[in-house]
C-alpha cells in the first residue's frame, strides 16, 4: 500500500528545546493510525508541522508523494488535510452551521451555496444538526469536541488528524464518538488519532505509534506495541487498560 | 424525509429595512427645510459614520487594529486638491479617483505594515501615516507645511451658488455613509464575511480550514483605504482648505473614530451608528466646557470598555435580541419537503 502522508527525518526546536527529533513514519492510504505518548512528547507539535502552523527545522513532509513542507496551512487544507484541535477553537461569534460552512467553502474553493448540503450532511454525521443555529460560543464541551470533528470533516478530507478528541468525555459519549470515527474511516478517510483514552483509540485504529521526547519509540500492531516493555516503562499504568 | 434550507434574516431585520428607508428619506428631505448649520452638522455626522464603518470593518471584523487610518483621510484629501488644482478634474469626479489613489497607495503600505502583528501593527500604521504627513509637507505645489485653499474658480465649478454647493456636498456625504454601511453589510453576508469572522474568532483554526489570512486581510485593508480616501476627499471638499496637520490628524480621524466604534459596539454594524449619535450628543452637550470635553469623552470610553465591552448597542441588542443587519445563516428544517422542492 502506498503512503498518503509521510514524515521524513522531521525535526523542530523551540530555542534549545528539541520538541521533534528526527521523526519518520508514514500513514498508509485508508489506514487508521493511533498515536500515543506522554504529555509533552511532541504529539500536537507533530500535527502543527503536518498542517503547516509550524515549519520544521529539518526534514520533509510528503502528502501523496508531493513535498508539502513549505506550503501554507490553507494550501495544505485544500489538498485534503483536515484537523481537530485538542483545545477546541470554535468560531464563537458564528453559528454551528457557519463554523462548518467555513471549512466547506474555503477548503474546497466552491461557492458557498454549493456547500450547504454537504454541511448539513456533516452536521448529521456528527450529531450537531439540532444545534445548527446555536452560536458556537455557547456549546458544551462535548458539543465543542463534536464541532471540532465536524469542521475537520467539512473540508472533505483525505487525511483526518484528530487531537485528543475523546479527552474529558463520559464513557457513553466516548463510545458514540468512537462509532462516529469508525464510520468516517469506513468511508475511506485515512486518519491519525492522538489519544490518551487508550481503549477508545484501540477500538478504532489498526496500527499504533508511540512518541517519546519527540522521537519514535515504537510502532506496529496495537497489542504488540502496548505489550512492548519500553512502551510500558514510559507509559506506566496504561498496560492494564489495554490488556 | 427531512429537508433543510438555509435562510437569512430576522424579525427585526424587516423592521430594520423599513426603518433604514424611513431614515434615508428623512435625511434626503433635510436640505429642503433645514438651515446651513444643520446640514453641515449632518454631513459631519455622515462622514464620521462612514469612517467608523471602515474602521470597524478592519478592527471589528478583520482583526486589523489600525491607528493610522488618518493616512488615507489625508491622502484622499490631498488627492482631491491635486486633481482639482493641477489636473483640472471636476471636484465631484475627483472624489472616487481620490479613493482609488488611496487604495493604490494602500497596497505597498500593506506589505510593510502587515509584517507587524497586534500592537506592533497598530503602531506601524501610525508611523506610516506620519511618514505620509511629513512627505506631503515637503510638496510645495500642494502648499507645503502650511497647506492651501481650494481656488475660488474651482469652488464655483462645483455649483454656482453656495446653497447648491452645500446641497451637493450634503447628498454626497449621505451617499457615502449609506454606501459604507451597505458595503460592510454586504461584505459580511458574503463568503468573505465568513472568512473575516472566522479569522477574528480563531485565526489558527480558520487557516487550517482553508482561509487565507494574508489575502483576506489585504483585501479588507485596501477596501477600507478606498472608502476612507473618498471620505477624506469629501471632508476637505467641505472644508475647502487642507494642511498636513489637519489632513493627517490622528486625534480627529482616528481617535474620535475609535471612540465612536468602541462606544457603539465593535464588530457590529449598528455599533458605528449608535456611536456616532452618542459622540455628537456628547460633543454638543460639552461644547462650552473646553478641555473637559476630551476628559469626559475619555472617561466615557474607559467606563464603556470596562462595563460594556460589547458597546452600548451590544448591551441593548443582547438584552432584547435585536439584530437589524442580520448576517447569520440559519438552517430551517421540515419534516417533509417544502412545497418549492420535490424531494422524495
Amino acid at each position: 500500500m502506498t503512503a498518503i502522508l509521510r514524515l521524513e527525518g522531521v525535526s523542530k526546536s523551540f530555542g534549545a528545546l528539541k520538541v521533534i527529533d528526527d521523526l519518520s513514519f508514514s500513514l498508509r492510504r485508508g489506514e487508521a493510525l493511533g498515536v500515543i505518548g506522554p504529555n509533552g512528547a511532541g504529539k500536537s507539535t507533530m500535527f502543527n508541522l503536518i498542517t503547516g502552523g509550524l515549519t520544521p527545522g529539518a526534514g520533509r513532509i510528503l502528502f501523496d508523494e508531493r513535498d508539502i513542507t513549505r506550503l501554507t496551512p490553507p494550501a495544505r487544507c485544500r489538498l485534503g488535510i483536515g484537523r481537530s484541535y485538542q483545545i477546541p477553537q470554535p468560531f464563537g461569534g458564528m453559528t454551528v452551521f457557519e463554523n462548518v460552512l467555513v471549512g466547506a467553502t474555503f477548503g474546497s474553493g466552491k461557492p458557498e451555496r454549493q456547500c450547504h448540503e454537504s454541511c448539513i450532511a456533516v452536521l448529521e454525521t456528527t450529531g450537531l444538526l439540532g444545534k445548527a443555529n446555536r452560536l458556537a460560543g455557547t456549546l458544551t464541551l462535548l458539543e465543542r469536541k463534536r464541532l471540532e470533528l465536524a469542521r475537520a470533516l467539512s473540508i472533505g478530507p483525505k487525511v483526518l488528524l484528530l487531537d485528543e478528541i475523546a479527552g474529558g468525555l463520559t464513557e457513553g459519549e466516548c463510545q458514540a464518538l468512537v462509532e462516529t470515527i469508525r464510520t468516517i474511516h469506513g468511508n475511506g478517510v485515512s486518519l491519525i488519532w492522538i489519544e490518551h483514552v487508550v481503549h477508545a483509540l484501540l477500538a478504532a485504529v489498526s496500527r499504533l505509534v508511540v512518541i517519546n521526547f519527540g522521537a519514535l519509540l515504537a510502532e506496529g500492531e496495537p497489542q504488540a506495541v502496548m505489550n512492548d516493555p519500553r512502551v510500558q516503562s514510559v507509559y506506566m499504568g496504561i498496560d492494564e487498560d489495554a490488556a | 424525509m427531512t429537508t433543510h434550507a438555509v435562510h437569512r434574516g430576522t424579525r427585526t431585520s424587516r423592521t430594520g429595512v423599513l426603518l433604514a428607508i424611513a431614515v434615508i428619506i428623512g435625511l434626503l428631505s433635510v436640505p429642503f427645510w433645514a438651515g446651513r448649520a444643520d446640514m453641515r452638522l449632518i454631513v459631519e455626522m455622515a462622514y464620521f459614520l462612514a469612517l467608523a464603518q471602515m474602521w470597524n470593518l478592519m478592527a471589528g471584523y478583520a482583526g486589523l487594529v489600525s491607528i493610522g487610518q488618518q493616512a488615507y483621510v489625508g491622502i484622499g484629501g490631498y488627492a482631491l486638491f491635486a486633481l482639482a488644482i493641477h489636473a483640472d478634474v471636476p471636484p465631484l469626479l475627483a472624489l472616487p479617483l481620490a479613493g482609488l489613489i488611496a487604495a493604490l497607495i494602500a497596497v505597498p503600505t500593506a506589505f510593510v505594515v502587515f509584517r507587524l502583528r497586534g500592537a506592533y501593527f497598530a503602531i506601524g500604521t501610525w508611523v506610516a501615516a506620519e511618514v505620509f504627513r511629513l512627505v506631503l509637507a515637503q510638496v510645495t505645489a500642494l502648499g507645503g507645511g502650511t497647506g492651501q485653499s481650494l481656488p475660488a474658480t474651482i469652488v464655483r465649478s462645483i455649483a454656482d451658488s453656495v446653497d447648491g454647493r452645500d446641497r451637493l456636498i450634503y447628498f454626497t456625504g449621505i451617499a457615502l455613509a449609506v454606501c459604507a454601511t451597505a458595503l460592510v453589510f454586504l461584505l459580511l453576508r458574503s463568503r468573505h464575511g465568513l472568512a473575516l469572522t472566522a479569522l477574528r474568532d480563531a485565526e489558527g483554526a480558520a487557516e487550517s480550514l482553508g482561509v487565507d489570512r494574508f489575502r483576506t486581510q489585504l483585501w479588507v485593508y485596501i477596501v477600507a483605504a478606498l472608502g476612507t480616501g473618498m471620505i477624506g476627499a469629501l471632508i476637505f471638499l467641505q472644508k475647502l482648505r487642507i494642511s498636513p496637520d489637519a489632513a493627517f490628524s490622528v486625534s480627529d480621524w482616528t481617535a474620535n473614530v475609535i471612540f465612536i466604534v468602541v462606544i457603539g459596539g465593535i464588530g457590529r454594524i449598528e455599533g458605528p451608528i449608535v456611536g456616532t449619535l452618542v459622540f455628537f450628543a456628547l460633543r454638543a452637550l460639552l461644547a462650552d466646557f473646553g478641555t473637559w470635553y476630551m476628559i469626559v469623552l475619555g472617561g466615557v470610553a474607559v467606563i464603556v470598555m470596562l462595563k460594556a465591552p460589547q458597546g452600548l448597542w451590544g448591551l441593548v441588542a443582547d438584552r432584547f435580541g435585536l439584530d437589524f443587519f442580520p448576517v447569520r445563516r440559519l438552517v430551517r428544517s421540515w419534516e417533509r419537503g417544502p412545497p418549492a422542492r420535490n424531494d422524495a
